[in-house]
């Protein structure tokens, strides 16, 4: 239950900053829903068996399912590569370009090529 | 020899090219010629010895796919032109080609070669399908490296024949669905064809599209004539004895079952007609001796595909032997028209004359092959056009019909003898110009005359090719061998050499004509080449627009589709879902607690205003997810993610060097909208989680894992061996993924230099020195940089026991890595500067390694295990290493990249800045 509000909550924010111009409100958008569903993944093996997976002959009627620990795993690190990847985005191009500059670019700003984007 | 070994000696030329170019230099065609000549020797005595004969070896047992091989009377007649050929090309080529050294030319025909032999000889729907695209590729990249002009042809050529590929794929599908198997022969004997006529229609029509584009029929054609850019000995092997032939060689293996389909004659007959005469008009008007060439191709390939919808044991026979016929006389044109052109520097017939005093040995040959073509008599070709006029005068038609088609057949041989006039006009007429010096033309002048005396000899020698057209022919028309009469050249006076003497008298006075008129040949008319342009840039337009639909630079337009489609899903959920079971809590306490924390960071990222805050603030959440992992009795994933959280803040501040300090204001329209998408999103995420999971027992895989896990790997930390060892796969997979990001982090930066933002420290405070600000990290660094490391060479080698390995390994190495430089007091760290692209690399080649190794057990991947000493070792160790070197890769690149640039301390001109990044990036 309280892992179900969590994943809402995480959710929310991530949705939230992801709508945001800012690329990296954006990122960090990102990096809340990789959470998300890092622990939805968890919540779909069961979440009420939380013996480790690890020695001899363990337990199934009590020990975690591994599989989705095997996935999120490899989810982590696949997405902390895309978050490199984006924050490398988000600092290339001249600073002119760069739509996050306070004083150049605001949302207000009118830029007809970037407005139809916007919508 | 067995026939598998003739296929495999074929395949074998391919890599003795590159090895004869390098030691023969210019003369490795002789060595490649005799070796297709050993090949030939090699088939002819399986042929002799075994006769008609199938080999099966086995490729994909699971399918019912296999490398099955056949040599019957059809495959025997291609196999012979195809090698036989093949050998006179190579010779001709050593003379031909300008550079010394080709590697790439001989080893593509060799592959050619060997490609259109398996695809001859093959018994398989699934190998003639490989073998007939991997002659189209040959063709495609050979006419790419004929020079710079030659791009937009070879692509124009593989679009419309990959097309018929496509086409031809799918005929394969068709086929191996509604008869049962893949065995060729099999499947033409299936009941199928004559019970079934849907089906039949269908294939016949798949299979006749496949034909048509890669034999140039008519509307396909136009890829031919462009294909022409190729040099000489391209021309004359691929595009007119040899590939243009699979077409016909798949309509004549396939006539005996698609001939149940009525779509098969009328289909074949009026394109193969019209494409005769088209080919023929078109050709007659050119004065580019070469494109006229390949559109009398195009045109005789013409009248062999609707001989081929004729299609009784006379038309079979005929066909058969045109083949023969036209591979001999159209390679000796285009091979004396290369010659010709080498030697005087234009094949434009206009400025050609008098070459019969200028060469005359290698003139005779070009009119012995303009002969055949024209079907003089005694020639070999005079014999087929005999043959395929009887067989239309013969034809089990109507009698109105019989004689139209006579009169199209007419008028196409009439253009043809139009056409073969003007291409000996030049050889006659006018002055002797002169020879321009080349090497020596020996080689060419003696691959012409083979084909050109071989065509003249087979004339009134026609009935030694009884043995190998009548098995083919038979096979062709599905008739027993002794329905096929014997070849001869003298049929009698008979209204069959009356229409071919008249069509010779007509056409040469046509041609004639044409030669005095010397119509400009027009250049404005719509071309097969325009048609296919215009497809290609449609097709490309079609795409961009498609792409446009979703191809935004702001995400939250990117991302309304998605969302909307969740939520509209979500909307159902009263209806799909049963009664929410709010299952229990264990550990209320502490996951309360963490909640808490989670929703504190979360409204903090929300509410930040600063850069800094919002990266600190996700880091919380971070961190209160890794204790939740804990807690889920996940620490191998625990640990994953705190060392992630660690470094995804490391390199968040380095990035944020290059940001503004603080986050632009965002409207309060775009506030408001976000808000509520958010809220929105969060209750259907909160649902969800409760309708849909948390409710199941453990899953069957899971278990399996957990009690397996021991005795199959023997190792006891269950996730990390379904990491490394069941599901090694999905874990290369992730690594190569790895490797492309470190790739495309260099690639970015590369092309476009991060943003250099010069922040000055705020005066005053600790932070004005960064030597003595580092003071403290320098010295625990000293101390926690080797054990770090030592902690990371430990947790990848008890990583198949205890939580560890490779992922986890790597994420401590780098924080070692990045300790180093966080504490360093400038930007230039020599001990981040490493290739880590080699690094990544090295991790995906070590795990690919491994990953082959597993061959010894029997499978990709497979681990093995040693003992030695007591001790259990497993290559999985060894594969978690190459997994410890991609996650090192990639994070290396970030921090060398964006890191370890020094932000200028004074604002510096941008031109300085420039190689100081460069600088960085060694």
């Amino acid at each position: 239950m309280i892992l179900a509000l969590v994943i809402g909550l995480l959710v929310a924010g991530a949705v939230y900053l992801l709508l945001q111009r800012d690329r990296l409100r954006v990122i960090l958008g990102f990096v809340l829903l990789s959470h998300a569903v890092n622990l939805l993944l968890f919540s779909s093996g069961g979440v009420f068996r939380r013996g480790e997976p690890l020695g001899s002959d363990p337990d199934p009627a009590t020990t975690a399912d591994p599989l989705p620990q095997a996935f999120v795993l490899t989810a982590i690190v696949i997405a902390f590569a895309i978050t490199i990847y984006l924050l490398v985005l988000a600092v290339t191009g001249s600073r002119d370009e760069d739509d996050t500059d306070t004083d150049t670019d605001t949302d207000e700003a009118p830029r007809p090529d970037r407005k139809e984007a916007g919508r | 020899m067995t026939l598998l070994g003739v296929v495999a000696l074929g395949w074998a030329t391919v890599f003795v090219a590159p090895v004869a170019v390098r030691v023969l230099k210019r003369f490795a065609g002789w060595a490649l010629a005799a070796l297709l000549v050993v090949v030939l020797v090699s088939l002819l005595s399986v042929h002799a010895t075994v006769g008609d004969t199938g080999e099966v070896w086995p490729w994909i047992p699971s399918a019912d796919i296999a490398l099955r091989l056949r040599i019957d009377g059809l495959g025997f007649l291609f196999a012979v032109i195809v090698l036989g050929i093949g050998a006179v090309v190579m010779v001709y080529s050593t003379s031909y080609l300008r550079a010394p050294r080709s590697p790439g030319f001989y080893t593509l025909m060799s592959a050619f070669a060997a490609a259109m032999l398996t695809l001859v000889l093959a018994d398989d729907l699934v190998v003639l399908f490989v073998a007939w695209e991997l002659t189209t590729l040959c063709s495609y990249l050979l006419i790419l490296r004929s020079g710079p002009t030659a791009r937009g042809p070879a692509t124009r050529t593989i679009i419309v024949t990959a097309a018929g590929g496509l086409s031809l794929l799918a005929a394969v599908v068709l086929i191996i669905a509604r008869t049962g198997t893949s065995d060729l022969t099999a499947a033409l004997a299936s009941d199928a064809w004559n019970q079934d006529p849907a089906f039949a229609t269908a294939a016949a029509v798949l299979i006749a599209l496949a034909a048509m584009t890669k034999s140039a029929q008519f509307p396909f054609h136009s890829w031919l004539p462009d294909a022409m850019v190729a040099p000489a000995p391209v021309s004359a092997y691929l595009h007119a004895a040899a590939m243009v032939k699979a077409g016909i060689f798949l309509l004549l293996l396939f006539a005996p079952a698609t001939s149940a389909s009525p779509t098969w004659p009328i289909l074949l007959i009026s394109v193969g007609l019209f494409t005769a005469v088209m080919g023929g008009a078109f050709a007659v008007q050119l004065t580019d001796l070469k494109k006229l060439l390949a559109y009398s191709t195009v045109s005789q390939l013409g009248l062999l595909v609707a001989l081929i919808g004729v299609g009784t044991s006379e038309a079979m026979t005929a066909a058969t032997l045109h083949v023969i016929a036209h591979a001999l006389f159209k390679s000796a044109a285009f091979m004396g028209v290369g010659l010709i052109e080498r030697r005087t520097g234009t094949r434009d017939m206009r400025e050609l004359s008098g070459l019969a005093r200028a060469k005359p040995w290698d003139a005779a040959m070009v009119v012995l092959a303009g002969l055949s073509m024209a079907g003089a008599p005694v020639m070999v070709g005079f014999v087929s056009k005999e043959l395929m006029f009887e067989s239309y005068l013969d034809a089990p038609f109507p009698a109105p019909l019989v004689w139209t088609l006579v009169a199209v057949l007419t008028l196409a041989a009439v253009l043809t003898v139009a056409y073969s006039t003007k291409l000996v006009l030049p050889i006659f007429r006018g002055h002797p110009m002169d020879v321009a010096p080349w090497r020596s033309s020996a080689a060419m002048s003696l691959a012409v005359s083979v084909v050109a005396l071989t065509g003249l000899v087979l004339g009134p020698a026609v009935p030694v090719l009884d043995a190998i057209v009548g098995p083919a022919a038979a096979e062709a028309a599905g008739v027993p061998r002794s329905e096929i009469h014997g070849l001869s050249l003298w049929h009698g006076v008979n209204p069959a050499l009356l229409l071919s003497l008249g069509a010779i008298a007509l056409g040469i006075t046509l041609g004639l004509a044409y030669e005095r008129r010397r119509p400009d040949p027009r250049t404005t008319r719509l071309t097969g080449v325009d048609v296919v342009e215009a497809f290609q840039r449609g097709t490309i337009a079609l795409g961009e627009r498609v792409g446009a639909l979703t191809r935004r630079d702001s995400p939250a337009a990117h991302l309304t589709p998605p969302i909307v489609i969740i939520g509209a899903a979500a909307l159902t959920l009263p209806w799909t879902a049963g009664a929410i079971a709010l299952p229990g809590t264990q550990d209320w306490l502490l996951e309360s607690l963490l909640a808490v924390i989670v929703v504190a960071g979360v409204v903090a990222v929300l509410r930040a205003s600063r850069r800094l805050t919002a990266v600190i603030s996700v880091g919380v959440v971070g961190f209160a997810v890794v204790l939740w992992f804990f807690l889920l009795g996940a620490s191998d994933v625990a640990l994953t993610q705190l060392l992630v959280e660690i470094l995804t803040v490391v390199v968040m501040i380095v990035v944020l060097r290059r940001m503004p300090r603080r986050f632009p204001p965002a409207r309060t329209r775009r506030r408001v909208l976000a808000g509520v998408a958010a809220v929105a999103s969060g209750v259907v995420a909160t649902v969800a989680t409760l309708v849909f999971t948390g409710q199941r027992p453990l899953s069957a895989v899971g278990e399996y894992f957990l009690r397996e896990a021991e005795s199959e790997t023997g190792g006891t930390n269950v996730v990390n061996t379904i990491l490394v060892d069941f599901r090694a796969l999905d874990t290369l997979g992730e690594l190569v993924v790895l490797g492309i990001g470190a790739v495309a982090i260099t690639a970015l930066l590369d092309a476009r230099a991060a943003v250099e933002r010069p922040s000055a420290p705020p005066p005053g405070g600790a932070l004005v020195s960064a030597s003595e600000n580092s003071v403290f990290l320098r010295s625990a660094g000293r101390v926690l940089g080797p054990v770090m490391v030592l902690a990371s060479a430990y947790a990848l080698l008890r990583g198949h026991n205890a939580p560890g390995g490779g992922f986890i390994a790597a994420l401590i190495g780098a924080a070692a890595l990045v300790l180093v430089f966080v504490s360093a007091p400038s930007d230039d760290v020599r001990a981040l500067r490493r290739s880590y692209l080699g690094i990544a690399g090295a991790g995906i080649v070590i795990a690919v390694g491994t990953g082959l190794l597993g061959f010894m057990d029997g499978a990709f991947l497979r681990p093995l295990h040693l003992d030695i000493l007591g001790y259990k070792l497993t290559t999985a160790l060894v594969f978690d290493l190459g997994v410890y070197l991609a996650v090192l890769g990639v994070i290396l690149a970030a921090v060398d990249r964006l890191g370890l640039t020094p932000p200028p301390r004074d604002p510096a001109p941008a031109s300085s800045r420039r190689p100081n990044r460069k600088e960085a990036a060694r």
